[in-house]
């Protein structure tokens, strides 16, 4: 029995290095508003949680997020597409972290550290649009990498106050 | 049923033979290709990745001429001794995430040469007191995440050459560095970020005294000091030290900060990160520990309040010669210290609504002035005021937009060489220089502009070397416009525009230019004259343009020429003349993106374009627009013999046209003659059929028909055997053309043919048509030959002339005529004989 154990390790360890689908995960659930994330980095999945689901209604809410890097991200930038119907709708991008005097902590970090990120998000459109949709965020560093990838379907019928 | 299979958490071990069977079935050839290949050599013999790998021991594919290895993420578990024997000549180690914790005594000992050493994410749980043994040559070691909690077991002390020390996210709880740190004689980067540093005390340093550290960076950002004790730092010489969020809050940070006492550093950092979770703000006197150290630049960074009292920012840092404010929310400048010592200052991504020029003007001693990439910062009204030492003003990236630029706002500012506003939203440059009359360089590049292309606004800048105004929405309307930039040497005003979208004679007095871009401008003509000043250019841009011609008068002037971009225009070819033009000099020439015409018409310029390759940048845009079959063809790809092989169809087919010409001609010419050979021809078929009506055919000319009808038809006819003849004043059909009689009647019914040569005979067209057709019948028909008569009285002079008659009558036996009785017999008896001969029914 433990060499069958060892051998499914051993082939999902060569699957998770092989495979291209991660599982989807569930980050909020509720009346109004279900949001669902698949990582869409072929090398590792991560996780990502949101404090307070209905806070997204708002410009600015707190996340957690960590992973471990698989590229060092001396420099660091954010693409989020915002894909309605299969049509991106919204293109986001941002510098999170450049070259020099760094501002967030994580900055810096390099391949095999852990990455773990908790506190506030603010969006870079003004407020989460209603209704079915697909937010695409991908992380890349100074190489053109990416370090993360993640595909957000929202399902978001909130009342906006 | 893949994704089922991928989710290593959840569903595996209740299904586990299914797995396994699943696994069986449908893994091998990944697995295979896995197992068989698991490193990629990055560069030939010399860089291997093999990450994420189940292995112990260097993989066996991994040749011994490796430097560079990469063996993250994989499962190691342990290094035993001389493991990495297999390759000796390794520089470089990555041992990422290995699941390590084991190291053991001499488990890099044949790695001489290694010099960088990553042992990050490995929860090391037993490192040998010689594991690090054997790396003579380790400058860089990275124990990041290791579980370190203390600095005294490390076995490091013997590694003199090491220049970085990486501890960063461990447990370590001390700053007590050991005793073997006076060894590291080399070190250069110290890093404890994120630790648990709590207290330092005296004596914690003592290893880095002894030596003088002015190359040495030590950072402790990230740990969670609550106090250090004053003279911990005493006579200690840094060249950094980084404190950002490294104190647990305000009361913590003042008084470390006075534990600081006696130090010595380039370079101080202290600030937080934008996203630490708790922050220290700025409150009076956070800073005043720092009266005590000595250092020459001062780094405050990412403060997030500013309490009201902020008077005592400058208090203890005063007489730094440089200070840098990063991202700060600070909306006023500080009071200012008198006599202050401050060469250098710079406000990056501060919260300034004003330029605060008047309490700036109070660093008298000021050299470099920068306010960057402040977003609140939109107003410019105060005057800098006798800051006689300044040199350069940089205020990039703001939301600057004000007018009277720019000698209004520099009083008494003599030195002042640099001036950068680039990146703001407008300015009005009123063309009044005369504070700033000594600027070297002048970037207004990405700013809106008012002033500039009117008039003469620069006329006062006489010494200016560099100019930048790309992107200002200037259009250049006044000849004038670069009036009095006498010195000049770059010129940078990208996507502007010209009036009329033409280059006139806008750059007459810049003579001393090397350096010119005016890309994307939506140029459309250069005028003859626009370069003839620029003679000492070095570098032209043109590109993004709508250029239609490459003019070699226009271009002629620029015989210093070494670099030209011509990319992006609408050239269809560079002429024969414009190639002789480009200067010897010129070793950069950017004719890509252009519609270029790949027809055997340019084969020169395409020879051309193979030759220079080494001349030409962005050979890959450089494609072809027509003809349509060859769009988007590489042009240097463009198959050169296509065009001889057109050559020679173009000769040909001359050829052939002549060929033509001359048949048509001839067809033309001898046109009865085909015609009738047609018909002759034809008649062939008839021959047979029809049947011999006559015994001949007489061939003569009209004026002899008495003769004929005396001598030949009255004997002939009226003898034994009787011949009948076929004649053409009486057989002949009537409604018929005359030329299908005498094919019709004459020859095809006719067994021989009688030609009575005569003087008329020979002038007569119809007898020498009749005669050639009775020649050529002959050679068809293979019949009989031409009974030839020559009457007496025949003109031998003329008769040479007839050249195919003479040659005939000299070829073949003929009759000749005599009006004598007994020749008159003679030729009778002949003649019967050759006609009965020629076959009689």
């Amino acid at each position: 029995m433990k060499t069958s154990d060892a051998l499914v390790l051993i082939l999902v360890l060569l699957y998770i290095n092989t495979s291209t689908e991660w599982p989807t995960h569930t980050v909020c659930k509720e009346d109004n508003l279900e949001i669902h994330y698949k990582s869409c980095d072929p090398q590792q999945d991560f996780a990502f949680s949101i404090d307070h689901c209905s806070d997204i209604t708002t410009h600015t809410f707190n996340i957690r997020g960590a992973i471990v890097l698989r590229h060092s991200i001396k420099e660091l930038y954010v693409k989020v597409d915002l894909i309605i119907n299969g049509k991106t709708v919204l293109t986001y991008s941002e510098t999170l972290c450049e070259p020099g005097h760094s501002k967030l902590i994580f900055c810096g970090k390099k391949k095999g550290e852990h990455l773990y990120y908790e506190g506030p998000v603010t969006l870079g459109f003004k407020e989460i649009p209603q209704g079915d949709y697909t937010i695409s965020a991908k992380l890349t560093n100074e190489d053109h990498v990416t370090v993360a990838c993640a595909d957000f379907t929202v399902k978001n019928y909130l009342d906006y106050y | 049923m893949p994704g089922l299979l991928k989710m290593p958490r959840r569903g595996v071990l209740p299904l586990r033979t299914l797995v396994v069977l699943l696994q069986l079935a449908l893994v091998p050839s990944q697995l295979a290709g896995c197992l068989l290949n698991p490193c990629l050599e990055v560069i030939a013999n010399k860089t291997f990745r093999c990450t994420g790998l189940n292995i112990s021991g260097v993989p066996a594919e991994v040749p011994n001429t490796t430097q560079n290895l990469d063996l993250s993420f994989s499962n190691l578990k342990s290094l035993g001794s001389n493991y990495f024997s297999p390759v000796p000549e390794l520089q470089l180690l990555d041992l990422t995430r290995c699941h390590l914790h084991t190291i053991e005594d001499n488990s890099f000992k044949d790695l001489p040469n290694l010099s960088t050493l990553i042992l990050t994410a490995n929860s090391l749980q037993y490192l040998g007191t010689a594991a690090f043994y054997g790396l003579t040559s380790l400058k860089k070691l990275v124990l990041v995440e290791t579980n370190l909690t203390s600095l005294t077991d490390l076995p490091i002390g013997h590694l003199h050459t090491l220049q970085e020390l990486n501890l960063g996210h461990n447990n370590i709880a001390s700053l007590k560095l050991p005793k073997y740190f006076s060894n590291l004689t080399s070190l250069r980067h110290l890093s404890f970020i994120s630790n648990k540093i709590t207290y330092i005390s005296k004596g914690d340093l003592d290893a880095l005294r002894e030596v003088n550290r002015l190359n040495l960076t030590l950072v402790l950002s990230l740990n969670n000091i609550k106090y250090i004790e004053p003279g911990s730092f005493a006579k200690i010489h840094l060249g950094e030290l980084v404190l950002r969020s490294s104190f647990e809050d305000f009361n913590g940070m003042s008084t470390s900060l006075q534990g600081l006492t006696g130090l010595h550093v380039n370079r101080l950092i202290v600030g937080e990160f934008s996203d630490s979770q708790r922050r220290v703000d700025f409150q009076s006197g956070l800073l005043s520990g720092l009266c005590h150290v000595q250092m020459q630049e001062f780094v405050l960074i990412s403060f997030r309040e500013f309490e009201d009292n902020t008077d005592t920012l400058f208090n203890c840092i005063g007489n730094i010669s440089s200070i840098r404010l990063v991202d700060l929310q600070l909306e006023e400048v500080s009071e200012v210290p008198v006599l202050s010592q401050v060469k250098q200052l710079e406000c990056k991504k501060c919260k300034f609504k004003e330029v605060p020029a008047v309490k700036l003007s109070l660093f008298k001693e000021l050299r470099v002035l920068r306010i960057t990439k402040s977003k609140h910062l939109n107003t410019f009204q105060q005057k800098f005021w006798g800051l006689s030492n300044l040199e350069v003003i940089d205020l990039s990236e703001n939301r600057l937009s004000f007018t009277s630029c720019c000698s209004p706002k520099f009083h008494a500012c003599p030195n002042l060489k640099h001036l950068n506003l680039s990146f703001n939203s407008d300015i009005s440059v009123t063309g009044d220089f005369t504070n700033v009359k000594n600027l070297l360089y002048l970037d207004l590049q990405h700013t809106k502009l008012f002033g500039p292309g009117s008039y003469p606004v620069f006329l006062s800048l006489q010494k200016l070397i560099y100019l930048d105004i790309s992107y200002t929405r200037t259009h250049v309307k006044s000849q004038c416009t670069f009036c009095g930039l006498n010195s000049l040497k770059v010129l940078k005003m990208a996507g502007n525009s010209f009036e009329n979208n033409k280059l006139a004679n806008n750059f007459k007095n810049l003579s001393h230019l090397h350096t010119l871009d005016i890309s994307s401008c939506k140029l459309v003509q250069v005028d003859q004259s626009t370069f003839d000043a620029l003679s000492e250019l070095k570098e032209l841009n043109i590109s993004n343009n709508k250029l239609l011609i490459f003019d070699p008068v226009v271009y002629k002037p620029l015989q210093a020429l070494r670099a030209l971009d011509f990319s992006n225009n609408q050239l269809s070819v560079l002429l024969d003349s414009a190639l002789e033009m480009l200067p010897d000099s010129l070793v950069l020439l950017d004719i890509s993106q252009n519609l270029f015409e790949c027809s055997c018409v340019n084969l020169n310029f395409l020879k051309w374009i193979k030759e220079k390759q080494e001349l030409l940048q962005n050979k890959e845009l450089m494609i072809c627009h027509t003809p349509a079959y060859m769009k988007n063809v590489n042009l240097s790809s463009f198959y050169l013999s296509s065009c001889q092989l057109k050559v020679s169809t173009v000769t040909s087919s001359v050829i052939m046209l002549l060929a033509a010409a001359v048949f048509l001609f001839l067809i033309y010419k001898y046109y009865f003659q085909l015609y009738y050979s047609l018909v002759l021809l034809s008649g062939c078929k008839h021959s047979a059929e029809r049947g011999d009506t006559y015994d001949a055919f007489v061939i003569h000319s009209s004026k002899d028909q008495e003769w004929v009808m005396r001598e030949l038809v009255e004997p002939l006819e009226g003898g034994t055997p009787p011949f009948q003849l076929c004649l053409y004043y009486r057989d002949f059909l009537p409604g018929v053309p005359i030329v299908t009689n005498i094919i019709q009647e004459g020859f095809l019914s006719s067994r021989n043919v009688i030609a009575v040569i005569s003087t008329d005979f020979l002038e007569s067209k119809w007898c020498s048509f009749e005669f050639d057709i009775a020649q050529s019948w002959q050679l068809v028909e293979g019949k009989a030959g031409i009974i030839m008569i020559v009457l007496e009285e025949v003109n031998k002079a003329l008769l040479r002339q007839r050249l195919g008659l003479s040659r005939y009558l000299r070829r073949n036996t003929y009759l000749e005529w005599k009006n004598k009785e007994i020749s008159r017999h003679i030729f009778w008896r002949q003649l019967t004989g050759v006609l009965l001969e020629g076959g009689k029914p």
